[in-house]
Order: C-alpha cells, then sequence, then structure tokens
C-alpha cells in the first residue's frame, strides 16, 4: 500500500535532504524547528492490464459521447493528434502510454475499414520531434506505417494552408487551430497527464493552434492570474482554453478526447534513493548516492547530460479516461490529485525548489538559463493549489548550475532572448511590449520552426510569462551553485551554497524564516490550506 | 631634453616579440625603446617651430611597434632613432596650445611642387613619404628628424599646426588627433539610405567612431557596437550605440537587428551594409565579413598586419574592403577636414572622459602596459604627460 | 612540552628543572591504539554513515527480516537451484549413501503421482533431511523445499542463508498457529514445489515420536495436494539430539501410500497421516500384512511409546541408547 505524501518538520536529528542540482544533487542541511519537507505520495499500483483498460475506456466513454468503435466508420476522415515530447519527464520506458492508446484506436479503426487516418504531433509552438523520439512515443508499428506514407505530421503553427480560423470567442480570442483537425469527422487527441495542467480543452486549443491563438492565452496577464496554472478552476489559462475548446466544439470539430495518467514512478531502481526519504536510505542507497554522486564529479557536463537526458521512468499508467472532454478531464484531475495531491498547511516565508535535469523543453537538450528560470518560477512554484507554498514577498531559492549554455539547434531563439532581451530588461511586461511582436514575427526563427528542430521565436518569452505570477510574488529569487553571469542577467541572486541564500535571503524574510523545501520530482503538488 | 627613444636594433626588437607574447609590460622593459637624455632637434627648415608636449597619447600602433608586432611595411617610411608619439597636444614657441596633426606630407618635407594628393589636402595620400628635406617617416612620431609626443621637445611645421579653442583641457585636445582618425573611417563608407551600421572594437578608435557616426551620418539609422568590457559598453551606448553586443554575440546581432538568417557555418544570409573594424585582427576581419551584407563595405580603420582571412565572401558577396588610414578632406562632410570634424566632435560629445590614465614619461614601462590591458583594466586611452617628472601624487 | 618545562608564576624556582623521566608512561602506551584510531580518517556523516531520523517521526515497529519474516525467494531462483542441484548430487547424496546407508522402500506406492506433493515423516535427527532428499525420487527432489523451524534455522542472517541455500529450507513456525507462514508455504506449492515437512514440529527428544501438528494437512486440504507420509528409522543413532558428531550406521526411508484430504477436513487427514506413519513404522518392525491387520484394528502401536510411563521406562522400552553405548566402533583402532 503506497503510503501519502507527507510533510517532515525538521529537527536536529533530520538527516541532510537530497536536493536537485540540475545534472547532479546535493544533501543540504536545512535549519531545524523551522524548516519543513513536502515530500511525494508513493507511487500509487499500475493498472494491471493497460491494454484491456483502454480497451475497456474507449468501448464505454465517459459524458456525452458515444463509444469509440460507433464514431468510426468506413470513408471518414480521422486525425489522432498526441501530445509531443514535452511528456512524460522524465520519458517513460517503452511501451509509452501513447502507443497503447493509438494502437488501440487504430485496431479499432482498421476493424472499421477507416482509411483515411493521420497522426498529428500536437506541438503548438514546440520543436518538431525527431524520428527516434517519434519512435519512442510511438512504437515502431505505428512509425512504419504512417511516416513513410506522409500521414504521420507535426502540427505546423505557421503554415498558413494548414490552418483554420474557427472564430472568435466572446472574450474577443481567436481561434485557429490546424485545418486537417478541423476538417476531419473525428479527432481524437491522446493525452499523457502528467501533471493536473494538461489535457482538457487545453490539448486541441492550444497543442493544435497557432501562434496568433495562443497569444490570447499565453501573455503575461493570464499568467499572472492563472494562481495556480495546475488549478484549473482558478486558472485564467484554462478559463481561455475552455472557452476556446467549447467554440471548437460548437463549430462542429467532433474530439474524442482520451487522457491517461502515470503514477509518479519516475526513477529507474538504480536511482531509487531519488524518491525515497533519506532516513529510509539502505545501505544501497547510500551506495548508489556516493557511487553516482562521484561518477558525476567525475564526469563532464556533455557527458552527464546525456547520461541524465538517457533516464527512463518506470512510470505505470494508473488510468485511462475517453470520451466527451470535459468529462474525461474531471476523471483524469481526480486520478492526477489522489496521487500528487499532498495537503500542507500554510505558507513559509522561503521556499526551496531542487531543479532537476529535465524540464518539458529540454528532452534531449540543454536546461539554459532561461528553462532555469521556467521551471523553477513557472512549474514548481505553480505546484500548488489554493496558496503558492511560500507567501507573498517570500523568497524563493532555487538549486541549479545555470550554465550559460543553449542548444543552438533547438533553443535559437533563447539565445537571443538573453542576449538582447533581458540584458535591457527583466519585467515581463515591458518585455512582451516591446519585443515578443518582433521574435514572433522573425522570419529567421519561423524557417527553423518550421523545418528543423527549433523551438519557435516567441517560445522563450512565454517560458518568461510562465514565471510572471511568481515574479510578481516573490520579493526576491535567489539561484544557489549557478553561473553568476547567468543569474544576474536574469535579474535574480546567485549564491554559492545553501547556507549564504538563506543568509541573502534574510534581508527580505528576517533572521528566523520558515523555509519549505520541495522535494520534487517526484512530482507532487503541495494542497496549502 | 629627455624623450622615450626607439632605436633600430635587431635583438632589441627580437626580445621584444618575445616578451610580448608573455606580458605587456615586458616588453616595455626590455624592448627597444629607453628614456634617453638627448640634444634638442635642430628645426629642419623655415616655418617650423618647437613644441612642448603637454599630453601625447599612446596608441594601438605605437604599441604594436613597441612590442615588434608592427608590419615590415613601414621600414622604409620610418627612420631610425625616433621618438613615437604622434597624438600631441602642446605649447609652441609662441606659449599657444596647438593639436599637431602628425601627417609628414609634401609641405612639412619642402617638397615642391606638391603631389597632386598634398595640393588636394589630401596628405594622407602623399606620395613623397620619403622625400624632402626630412629622413622618411609617415608621421611625427616615426620620423627621427621630428622628434615625437613621448619627449619633452618636438619640432612641428606650421602646416601641421592647430591651435586649440580657449577653454578646452589638455585631455580633450590630445583626442583631437584619433578622433579625426575615427571621423575618416565612419565617413569612408558610401552614403546609403536608414543604414545598420557595426562597430567592431570599443576603444578610442571604436567610441570615436560610434560618435562620429551618430553625428554626420544622418543616413545612418542604428549602430551596433561590439564591446566587450562593461565600460566600453556603456559608453559605446552613450554615445550613440543602439545595440552593444559582446564579440561573440556579434553574429546573432546583427542578425537580429538586420532580420537575416544564419547559416550553418555562421555566416549571415544578409548583414549590415557598413562595417567599421577597429581592430584589425584576423577574427575581427572575418567577422566583419560574416556580417557584411552583399554589396556592403568593410571599412578598416584599425591597423591590420598579417591576417589570414577567408575571403570567398567577399568575393561572392561583392563586398568592398576599404582602408581608413588617417584623415582629409570628407566628401560625405561637404569636404570640411576630418580634424575639424573632429574638434566639432570632441566638445560635442565630450570625448575628454576617454582619457583614463596619465603617466609620467620615466613611468613608461607601467603606462604602456596599462595602455596594452585598457579594456581590461577599465581605461579607454593612456597618455604620456612629459611635462612632469613626479608621479600625480607627489606634486 | 616546552611550554610544560617553562616555569609557571609562584613556582619555587627549583620546579623549572627538568625532571628526569621515561619518554613515554604505561598510561600514554596503553591509549594508543584509540590515538591511533582517532587520527585515522572518518567518514563523514550521512550518506557515509545510515541516516539518523527526524524526532518528529514515530519511531516505526522494527522490520523484522528473520524468523517467520525470511525471505527466501532467492533460493528458488535459477542460479541457487543450479547450485544446490550440483551440490546435492555430487556431495550430499554420496555423503549420506556412506553415512547412513539408507534402503529406500515403498517407492512403488508413489510411482503415478506427478506435481507438486507433500511429504510428511517421522522427525528424530538432522540427517533426517539429507536422507529423505537422497532418497525422494529425482522428479521432486530438485524442487523441494523444507520446511523448516523459523526459530531454529532462521535466528541469524547467515544461518537462515546458509539452510535457504543448501535445503531450500522455508521458515516454518512451529510454536503457534501462524496462517502467514503457512499461507507462504501453500503458495510455494502452488507454485509447483513439494514440501517437505515434518508434522511433528521437530526433533524427538527421548526417541518415540511426538503427536502430530496438524499444519501439513490444513497445507493438503487448502492446496488440493497428496500427502506422502514416510517413515525413516535409524537416524537417531547416528545423530540424535545434542549429538555433535554423527556415526555412521544403517538406516532405512519407508514410503506410505498418498492421502488426500477428504470430507472429514484437515483434521481428520492429520489423524490419518499420523496413522499411516505408525503403520509404516510397524511395517518396518515386522511386516506389511501383520501391520495392515493391526492398522485395520486400529492396534497398531503409537510411535508415542507408553505415554503415561516413567522417563526411564520409556526409554528401557526404546532399547537403543544401550546398543548406542556398546556400539563398536567401526573401524580398529590402531
Amino acid at each position: 500500500m503506497p503510503r501519502p505524501g507527507f510533510v517532515l518538520e525538521v529537527d536536529r536529528s533530520t538527516p541532510p535532504i537530497l536536493t536537485w542540482h540540475g545534472d547532479g544533487f546535493r544533501l543540504e542541511r536545512l535549519p531545524a524547528d523551522r524548516s519543513r519537507v513536502i515530500y511525494a505520495p508513493e507511487p500509487e499500483a499500475g493498472l494491471e492490464d493497460p491494454d484491456e483498460a483502454i480497451r475497456e475506456a474507449l468501448a464505454a466513454p465517459l459524458g456525452d459521447s458515444e463509444p469509440l468503435p460507433a464514431l468510426l466508420r468506413a470513408g471518414m476522415r480521422l486525425t489522432i493528434a498526441f501530445d509531443d515530447v514535452s511528456l512524460p519527464l522524465p520519458p517513460m520506458r517503452r511501451p509509452d502510454n501513447r502507443q497503447r492508446v493509438i494502437e488501440a484506436v487504430l485496431d479499432l479503426a482498421a476493424a472499421a475499414g477507416v482509411d483515411d487516418v493521420v497522426l498529428i504531433a500536437a506541438l503548438a509552438l514546440h520543436r518538431r520531434m525527431t524520428e527516434a523520439e517519434l519512435r519512442h512515443a510511438l512504437g515502431d508499428r505505428v512509425y512504419d506505417a504512417f511516416a513513410p506514407h506522409g500521414r504521420l505530421l507535426q502540427h505546423d503553427a505557421e503554415d498558413p494552408e494548414g490552418l483554420v480560423h474557427l472564430g472568435v470567442t466572446d472574450h474577443g480570442e481567436d481561434v485557429e487551430i490546424s485545418r486537417r483537425a478541423a476538417e476531419s469527422d473525428l479527432l481524437v487527441y491522446v493525452n499523457i497527464n502528467l501533471v493536473s495542467m494538461d489535457g482538457g480543452h487545453k490539448s486541441v486549443a492550444t497543442g493544435l493552434a497557432s501562434y496568433r491563438s495562443l497569444r490570447h492565452h499565453h501573455n503575461v496577464r493570464t499568467m499572472r492570474h492563472s494562481r495556480s496554472f495546475m488549478d484549473q478552476h482558478h486558472s485564467e489559462l484554462h478559463s481561455a482554453n475552455w472557452r476556446m475548446g467549447r467554440l471548437i466544439a460548437a463549430s462542429g470539430v467532433k474530439v474524442f478526447q482520451i487522457e491517461t495518467t502515470l503514477n509518479n514512478d519516475a526513477f529507474p531502481s538504480q536511482l531509487g534513493f531519488l524518491q525515497k526519504r533519506e532516513w529510509e536510505w539502505s545501505g544501497r542507497d547510500r551506495a548508489a548516492y556516493l557511487a553516482t554522486t562521484a561518477a558525476l564529479r567525475a564526469g563532464s557536463d556533455r557527458l552527464n547530460r546525456s547520461v541524465f537526458q538517457s533516464v527512463k521512468a518506470p512510470y505505470a499508467m494508473t488510468g485511462v479516461f475517453a470520451g466527451e472532454v470535459e468529462a474525461v478531464h474531471a476523471a483524469t484531475t481526480e486520478a492526477v490529485f489522489r496521487q500528487q495531491l499532498v495537503p500542507v498547511e500554510g505558507q513559509t516565508d522561503v521556499a526551496v525548489f531542487g531543479l532537476p535535469h529535465i524540464c518539458p523543453y529540454n528532452v534531449n537538450s540543454i536546461m539554459n538559463p532561461i528553462l532555469v528560470m521556467c521551471m523553477g518560477l513557472g512549474y514548481l512554484f505553480n505546484l500548488y493549489r489554493g496558496r503558492p507554498i511560500v507567501r507573498e514577498g517570500g523568497v524563493a531559492i532555487l538549486c541549479h548550475p545555470t550554465p550559460w549554455a543553449f542548444h543552438p539547434v533547438h533553443h535559437p531563439s533563447y539565445i537571443d532572448f538573453f542576449e538582447e532581451v533581458l540584458a535591457e530588461t527583466t519585467d515581463p511586461l515591458e518585455i512582451e511590449k516591446t519585443y515578443e511582436e518582433r521574435f514572433a514575427t522573425d522570419e529567421w526563427y519561423r524557417h527553423l520552426y518550421r523545418t528543423g528542430h527549433a523551438y519557435h521565436g516567441v517560445h522563450p518569452f512565454y517560458m518568461w510569462y510562465w514565471g510572471a505570477h511568481a515574479l510578481e510574488h516573490l520579493g526576491r529569487v535567489i539561484i544557489v551553485g549557478g553561473d553568476p553571469a547567468a543569474v544576474r542577467r536574469m535579474g535574480f541572486m546567485p549564491a554559492s551554497t545553501l547556507d549564504d541564500a538563506l543568509e541573502m535571503a534574510s534581508d527580505v524574510v528576517g533572521r528566523q524564516p520558515t523555509i519549505s523545501h520541495l522535494h520534487c520530482p517526484p512530482i507532487l503538488m503541495a494542497d496549502v490550506s | 631634453m629627455r624623450a622615450l627613444q626607439l632605436e633600430r636594433s635587431a635583438p632589441r626588437f627580437a626580445a621584444a616579440r618575445l616578451a610580448s607574447g608573455w606580458r605587456s609590460q615586458a616588453a616595455a622593459q626590455v624592448g627597444p625603446v629607453r628614456l634617453v637624455d638627448v640634444d634638442p632637434l635642430p628645426l629642419p627648415g623655415a616655418g617650423w617651430r618647437r613644441v612642448r608636449p603637454l599630453l601625447a597619447g599612446i596608441c594601438g600602433s605605437d604599441l604594436a611597434t613597441l612590442d615588434a608586432r608592427s608590419s615590415r611595411w613601414f621600414e622604409s617610411i620610418v627612420s631610425f632613432p625616433f621618438v613615437p608619439g604622434h597624438e600631441v597636444v602642446g605649447l609652441d614657441d609662441a606659449d599657444r596650445r596647438v593639436v599637431v596633426q602628425p601627417v609628414l606630407g609634401c609641405a612639412p618635407r619642402g617638397v615642391e611642387p606638391p603631389c597632386p594628393a598634398c595640393a588636394a589636402g589630401r596628405t594622407n595620400h602623399c606620395v613623397h613619404l620619403a622625400a624632402g628635406h626630412l629622413q622618411p617617416g609617415l608621421q611625427t612620431g616615426f620620423c627621427a628628424d621630428t622628434g615625437g609626443g613621448w619627449s619633452e621637445e618636438l619640432v612641428a611645421h606650421d602646416s601641421q599646426l592647430h591651435p586649440v579653442p580657449a577653454g578646452w583641457s589638455d585631455e580633450a585636445a590630445v583626442l583631437v588627433e584619433p578622433v579625426a582618425c575615427a571621423v575618416h573611417g565612419a565617413l569612408a563608407g558610401p552614403a546609403g539610405q536608414d543604414l545598420t551600421a557595426v562597430v567592431i572594437g570599443a576603444g578610442t578608435l571604436g567610441l570615436a567612431a560610434v560618435a562620429a557616426l551618430a553625428r554626420f551620418r544622418p543616413d545612418v539609422s542604428s549602430i551596433l557596437a561590439v564591446a566587450k568590457h562593461p565600460h566600453q559598453r556603456q559608453l559605446a551606448r552613450k554615445l550613440g550605440a543602439a545595440t552593444v553586443a559582446e564579440p561573440a554575440e556579434l553574429r546573432r546581432a546583427v542578425r537580429r537587428a538586420t532580420g537575416s538568417w544564419i547559416l550553418d557555418n555562421g555566416q549571415l544570409t544578409g548583414g549590415a551594409p557598413l562595417v567599421i573594424d577597429c581592430v584589425g585582427s584576423a577574427a575581427s576581419l572575418a567577422d566583419a565579413l560574416a556580417v557584411t551584407a552583399p554589396g556592403g563595405t568593410v571599412v578598416l580603420v584599425g591597423m591590420a598586419g598579417h591576417v589570414g582571412v577567408d575571403l570567398t565572401g567577399l568575393w561572392q558577396r561583392e563586398v568592398r574592403l576599404q582602408g581608413a588610414y588617417a584623415y582629409g578632406p570628407e566628401p560625405l562632410a561637404d569636404g570640411r577636414h576630418s580634424f575639424d570634424l573632429a574638434f566639432e566632435l570632441v566638445e560635442a560629445a565630450g570625448l575628454e572622459r576617454l582619457v583614463s590614465a596619465r603617466y609620467p614619461l620615466g613611468r613608461y614601462a607601467e603606462a604602456v602596459a596599462h595602455a596594452a590591458d585598457a579594456g581590461r583594466r577599465g581605461a579607454v586611452k593612456v597618455v604620456f604627460d612629459p611635462s612632469r617628472r613626479r608621479p600625480e601624487g607627489s606634486r | 612540552m616546552i611550554r610544560d618545562r617553562l616555569p609557571r608564576p609562584g613556582e619555587p624556582s627549583g620546579a623549572t628543572a627538568p625532571e628526569r623521566s621515561l619518554p613515554t608512561t604505561p598510561a600514554r602506551l596503553a591509549g594508543a591504539p584509540a590515538r591511533l584510531a582517532a587520527r585515522l580518517p572518518r567518514p563523514s556523516g550521512f550518506p557515509w554513515t545510515p541516516p539518523t531520523r527526524p524526532a518528529t517521526l514515530p519511531v516505526p515497529p522494527a522490520e523484522r527480516t528473520l524468523g517467520v519474516h525470511y525471505d527466501t525467494e532467492w533460493a528458488r531462483r535459477y542460479p541457487a537451484r543450479l547450485a544446490r542441484a550440483a551440490l546435492t548430487e555430487a556431495v550430499a547424496r554420496p555423503a549420506v549413501a556412506a553415512l547412513a546407508a539408507p534402503r529406500v522402500e515403498g517407492l512403488d506406492r508413489i510411482e503415478h503421482l506427478h506435481g507438486p506433493v507433500i511429504f510428511a515423516a517421522n522427525h528424530a535427527s538432522h540427517v533426517d533431511t539429507p536422507l529423505l532428499v537422497h532418497a525422494i525420487p529425482d522428479r521432486w527432489r530438485h524442487h523441494l523445499a523444507v520446511a523448516s523451524a523459523a526459530d531454529y534455522f532462521f535466528d541469524t542472517r547467515l544461518k537462515a542463508a546458509a539452510f535457504a541455500f543448501l535445503l531450500n529450507a522455508v521458515p516454518i513456525e512451529r510454536q503457534r498457529v501462524d496462517r502467514s507462514s503457512a499461507r507462504r508455504l501453500s503458495a510455494l506449492i502452488e507454485e509447483g514445489w513439494s514440501l517437505l515437512i515434518y508434522p511433528e514440529g521437530g526433533r524427538t527428544p527421548d526417541g518415540w515420536g511426538q503427536p502430530h501438528q496438524r499444519g501439513p494437512a490444513w497445507l493438503a486440504e487448502r492446496t488440493g495436494r497428496p500427502i506422502v507420509p514416510i517413515h525413516v528409522s535409524g537416524t537417531r543413532r547416528i545423530l540424535p539430539r545434542h549429538a555433535t558428531r554423527p556415526r555412521p550406521g544403517h538406516t532405512s526411508v519407508h514410503f506410505g501410500r498418498p492421502l488426500r484430504a477428504s470430507d472429514g477436513g484437515a483434521r481428520e487427514l492429520a489423524a490419518r497421516v499420523e496413522a499411516a506413519i505408525a503403520a509404516l513404522a510397524d511395517e518396518q518392525a515386522t511386516d506389511w500384512w501383520s501391520a495392515t491387520r493391526r492398522a485395520a484394528a486400529g492396534a497398531t502401536p503409537a510411535l508415542t511409546g507408553p505415554g503415561d510411563a516413567g522417563a526411564w521406562r520409556r526409554a528401557w522400552v526404546l532399547g537403543e541408547g544401550r546398543r548406542r553405548a556398546g556400539a563398536p566402533a567401526r573401524w580398529p583402532k590402531v
């Protein structure tokens, strides 16, 4: 029986706490009697027979939807869209949920005699996936059956021919999505709901949308009013997507949503200590920690990065829900919360976030400083329901080496954003007003996004907006172990150790601040009362 | 009279060449320059006067000479032993403050009739650098008969002297000569419309070129300066650069400014039509060629020696590579002389702030080391103060 | 040292003369090992040493990994099985043959049996298990687990590992009813492992049998597998309880007809098993037909011996102690 999440009150007997530090980790001792550590619930058991569960879900959909077999008929246009390489994190061992679900859908489509089937990777403005990544997500059977015939596509948000404008919501938001998806008789969207932000109407309204459509909710105002964007009911990001999703449905696009959930068994057994509580580390765990850290010290950054990027999570599917978007998403969210929610009492003055080696935008890539900001102040900060873990005006301490390094193929516009925009200002509103348009319409970025494996020119702006709520909320941001030049460029303060960082925090929050340490990953969500 | 003199001594040049690779100050110590007591020079002829330098700048070309890094090109247009220093403000016989325009054209050399270039005022194009009643020498500061700024006295021809306006500081005046060079470079490229100009290098020349572009080139709408050090970046911005990039960021910065693409090998598909290279190294020239738009111009203001650079792009994109030496009448400024423009610019842009350190002649080794490391040490222009015998503090 | 020789304020000047003494004292010498140890590099805390436990947490019950909780799974993996089979065939069986010279009878009664079986035998000596492993036919021998007293064989980690490996021993609780250990055994049987179990729950203290416990019958009823009763004799002479050195001797192993649970349940089956082993003993002492008739008449001599007699009389009736004491050495002494 997996144990639920847990909040540890740190005392003098508490061993040092494992703190992620990019491609590595540290053991950090937290001040006794005023610190707490928030641990994720232990992994739930996976479904005994996921394939059977998928078949059952497709045959007995939730909400106002017919079973999938009844929606399939010969001669129809069927489009299957799926989440891109940003999910799940770390990438899961084969077979991926997407492979299982898509194979099940294709089995039914084949039985119904559907010929016109197209698969679309719902990239939004993310980089195109490589062949290896597609094979990993979809499996070789699906890839080999569709890719050679040009029936495996990647969404192109800059293809004027490939997009269709469906209308404007009552809030004046343009809805423009993939033409193929919109003009199909049935659009099946296959999700992996790693966190509660994923899925729902956001799948189609964001994943298959254009820049013109996305900018209505990927902006500073929306992100500042999403508290947090992990909590659908208090998230302006989701409200906008829901409006758009309803407009998409109203304009006749029939969406059959399939969402899957995972447990939080994120690391293979060799790295099992990463998801154990420190005082329960066995001799083997300690040996593994020592060996791993010694190997990481000996390895070059490049080698360590490639080792970490090759980690595959032994995630197990814990649920699969299919049918009408909103009914499905309600069930999924409940399942995600069941695995991730940890009740936490009240806020603290300081929050410590150890940043792992990976975030949604650096799979097989480099975690550049902007992604460090996005991961820390975007994702980890927002892993709350109710109130942020840290009080207003408090201090966030991120732990990450934050190297001044960018992947030249994946993140070309990030380099320019960092060199040009952040050198002038770090204020999200100012950035949005002055620079977004130019980056979004830059021909070269557009070219690289459409033909290479680059994120869209405007993507670094979204990363910065992702942290806008935190920037507004926090009194100071300190990055432990970060490259000083890179950290200062972002307007944060570099510290060499956690003790230094706490010292630096003291002129914002006083000498004896209360501290929360988010022991994440594995992913958890703090339900702060 | 004390002077820093440069002798033709092969072992000393060789030692300097070796030492300069090791430590900048060492070259000045073992190199060909020495502080000597010499007799005052005879006046070469009529129209010549004695000038007692108040301030004399240390220029990049001086440093190259001291380190024995400069090209052998100069061998026949200098005469040993000479006293370096061609950025000079001094007092003449009549105690007037004057700036010396160091180019030794036909007039100072007493060549009659003057060559066509000198006749047209373009003394920098003079063909008689090795003729006349002076020994060879392209400028004051490279000629055995005239002396140079790094001494207590030099001789100069009337045609070389520009009076300093009242109220000017010595620092402002000593910058007129280098600023004139920069003005000449900034006005060397062809005129256009709504140009983006790139200035590579943010030493005295680079910063002055930025200021000159901002003031005298209305056809340049945006200046992108490349600066390595923080104080250089601040100054470049103040002097009119819209964007300041680090050397490693140059290509991306130009790409952003001009909306072109970067190809895989780092060259831009488009680029800036006017690039002013105030460094003159192989790397800066390669950068300059990579970011110049097809049909554009690279102006070489910094003194280049032997550089290895791929000229395929120059050929394929019909890029013009143009030198800019010294000064003359500027067609782009209605024929006004660079020196006049420089006087205007120094005052208007407040360039006297570029003088960062003053040294007495006796501390030449430190001065040279400071100048060689100016950027890193937060300085721009380092000058000698030959009238001063003791360090500032002991006055 | 220098400091010691400096005159201290207020001290008479005579005290400043250096004292003549040995370079060291016995007390110093005695402390030397400790000082040396203090100088050795010390591991610097967690994770080099085990973590301390936050005092804010309740202390968990001690984790039990010994006794019935010892996990013998590893001993049934392929590498352990292979090594055990090699040891059994190459070492244990020749040794048993030499030491115990067993006579095996009644194999024809189990000729038709396949699949997992519960072997239930009387228990007199540690030699019983190797002997039975030797005697049990090939098709069960290498797929056989031995139910062994958790409190005796699994009380230390080393013993537990040794017996789990050598005998494929699995722990069983013999002092009280423990359904979880029984459930583990039945799961084992359902996985296809046969079980050797001693229903008496331990070796005989005095040579007479002890009353049977009901565990084997319960297992048979639960799994639906048959019990094969076995009677072993002669092992007590080789290695009785508390003896430290075995003496070679002759033994016999007698397999009985397999028994299955019927409507009477475990209680009835246990009684039948006990009776069957007693009958086998009778058969061993007399002949099959006499034993069968006595069994039918309910007159089989009980293995537990004269229950109401005094200790000496029980031993006297058994009669074997005298023989053991007077047994001649097999090899002439030189």
